[in-house]
């Protein structure tokens, strides 16, 4: 049989690098086409700096927040909270939508690799959350705070803290077997650790800020304001905090993680 | 689906992922268990499908059909039995890669992407497997040509599902499932798809498909086999089908009004108000019968004459008229 050219195939045969390429290509088309998605990751971040611009932007370096000025305190709580919300959020109710409505079971029909499936996303979510930190960080410049200049160390925190809360996405959405309580208990989870963690305002209470430093939000915001405003380098005890959430994630979602809807 | 069916070279020279000498079937189920807890899903099926036919599993909820495919996809682990896909142990974690490659799903429920385009939705599919069919072509052979660029969420429901079976073609499997294949069609689709499944078995498709559909199961069908709590009730081509092609026929008509049931020259039964006779030999009674009613001016209205059909056989065999598999039917 001649094999040079078959009509009505194509070589795909691609190596598996490609494989998550395609596969962050699709996500991200996907993504940027869905309206809900471009406003929360554009419109929402850009308006909450915008808010706290309006309300506090007078406010210069003060010991309430923590020797920051108000706005140098919010561009990295704000930029926190858009990864948690692009990375653990979207990844949480995406996935248990697409459980429940047959998505994940017809990709495991097919031969893509579980493990490039969920490189792709974490990719995706790496992506999204690079643009909404540039944005934030744009924002910011305009109501004074300097650009950051340990471009390396942001890139390290991004990159693991987006990993980490993809892996605690995945393993809430292993967790949850009903999509339309995703988005409840993914929210119910995240909002009071969010206001534990001093993203919306500065916490002074000692005992709870050595509660929140175990817990994943705050290391974040303490690994982002490192480099982003105070410049100093990476924050490695925070990482470790993060990383170590992550990993506990991850386990969960290796153990939990099903593709059907309907369980065994 | 007006394009021609092209399966590169291989139309000719059988599919180029057989190898030279396959085993005989393409599936093979024997003694095959499944329990969840306490419920026996699957009892003891077995049944085999040979390569280039086309075999639907048929029954009512709950007879094991869907646990059965499952077993056979990969997706469930089997409590017993053997099992063979393709030569391949579904059961088998390390031949589940090949199996994928060489085998196309379309499930029940609609499962696309609301914000890509159809190309897209293909394309990104065709992207998984090593060799899969040119997507235009398969846009053409589902009968979507004309809607490449049309985001997938302002697809109508039949559009969505011909999507789906492109989904399951995309990576030119040499076995095909459906799952209820041409749910929520509309007549002149279904006729389509009908046509679409035969071509892929004439290019050397093997497909085993489910359906609630009995005239689906009629059209397409090389065999039947007709599952009931978890065990084989009955196996044949469905015009046979569990003795079918031998029954007596059945003469039915109205009651004409003022004539009582014992004053008909035959014995007859009264079912849903509808004068049946049961017969062995159709040819004499029908003729005393229509003699009886000519010489007193009486008109059988509704006559007809027919065997029983895949549905009647199919009803007599699980449990006569359940209403569970009735009920499913009338909802879609």
């Amino acid at each position: 049989m001649t094999t040079a050219t078959l009509p009505g195939r194509r070589a795909y045969r691609r190596n598996r690098l490609g494989m998550v390429a395609h596969q962050v290509r699709y996500e991200q088309l996907s993504f940027w086409r869905n309206p809900q998605s471009a406003i929360f990751t554009f419109v929402f971040p850009v308006l909450f700096v915008v808010i706290m611009g309006a309300l506090f932007g007078s406010v210069g370096k003060s010991s309430y927040f923590g020797g920051l000025s108000a706005l140098q305190y919010y561009v990295p709580t704000i930029a926190a909270l858009c990864v948690l919300g692009s990375c653990y959020g979207q990844l949480a109710v995406a996935l248990a939508a697409r459980r429940q409505n047959g998505v994940l079971k017809r990709i495991r029909a097919t031969p893509l690799p579980a493990w490039t499936y969920f490189i792709g996303l974490l990719a995706h979510c790496v992506l999204v959350s690079v643009a909404d930190l540039a944005l934030i960080v744009g924002v910011g410049r305009l109501y004074g705070v300097p650009f950051p200049s340990d471009w390396a160390a942001i890139t390290l925190t991004l990159v693991l803290a987006a990993a980490s809360f993809c892996a605690l996405g995945v393993a809430v959405a292993s967790v949850i077997s009903n999509a339309e309580a995703a988005p409840a208990v993914a929210q119910l989870v995240l909002f009071p650790l969010l206001f534990l963690s001093g993203t919306y305002m500065p916490i002074h209470s000692q005992l709870l800020n050595q509660v929140a430093g175990w817990l994943p939000v705050r290391p974040f915001n303490e690994a982002l304001t490192g480099p982003l405003v105070r410049h100093t380098g990476a924050d490695w005890r925070h990482l470790a905090v993060l990383a170590a959430w992550g990993m506990i994630g991850a386990v969960v979602a290796v153990r939990r993680f099903r593709w059907d809807p309907r369980p065994e | 689906m007006q394009q021609e069916l092209t399966r590169g070279a291989a139309s000719a020279a059988g599919h180029p992922h057989q190898p030279e000498s396959h085993p005989p079937d393409a599936i093979t189920v024997a003694g095959l268990r499944k329990s969840y807890g306490s419920v026996h899903a699957v009892r003891d099926v077995s049944f085999s499908v040979r390569h280039s036919e086309i075999v639907a599993l048929l029954g009512p909820n709950g007879a094991g059909k869907t646990t059965t495919l499952e077993i056979l996809e990969g997706f469930r682990a089997r409590d017993g039995g053997a099992v063979e896909v393709l030569g391949l142990d579904p059961g088998d974690r390390s031949a589940v890669r090949d199996l994928r490659e060489r085998t196309g799903l379309v499930l029940q429920d609609i499962a696309v992407e609301p914000y890509l385009t159809v190309r897209e939705t293909l394309a990104r599919q065709a992207g998984y497997y090593q060799g899969p069919r040119d997507v235009p072509e398969v846009i053409g052979l589902v009968g979507l040509t004309g809607l490449e660029k049309r985001k997938v969420r302002s697809l109508s429901g039949g559009q969505k599902r011909r999507l789906d079976l492109a989904l399951g073609l995309i990576g030119d499997p040499e076995l095909l499932y459906l799952d209820e294949p041409t749910t929520g069609f509309d007549p002149a689709a279904r006729r389509g798809a009908w046509d679409l499944v035969r071509e892929l078995r004439a290019t050397g498709t093997t497909i085993l498909l489910t359906t609630h559909d009995m005239a689906e199961a009629q059209a397409l069908a090389d065999r039947v086999v007709l599952l009931n709590n978890g065990a084989v009730v009955a196996e044949g081509p469905p015009e046979r089908l569990g003795g079918r092609d031998n029954e007596r026929a059945r003469i039915s008509f109205t009651l004409p009004p003022g004539v009582p049931v014992a004053d008909l020259p035959v014995p007859a039964d009264i079912q849903n108000g509808a004068v049946v006779i049961e017969s062995a030999d159709p040819t004499g009674e029908l003729q005393r019968l229509t003699n009886w009613a000519v010489q007193r001016d009486i008109t059988l209205s509704g006559l007809t004459v027919d065997r029983p059909s895949l549905e009647d056989v199919y009803l007599r065999l699980t449990g006569g008229g359940a209403p569970s598999g009735a009920a499913e039917r009338s909802l879609r």
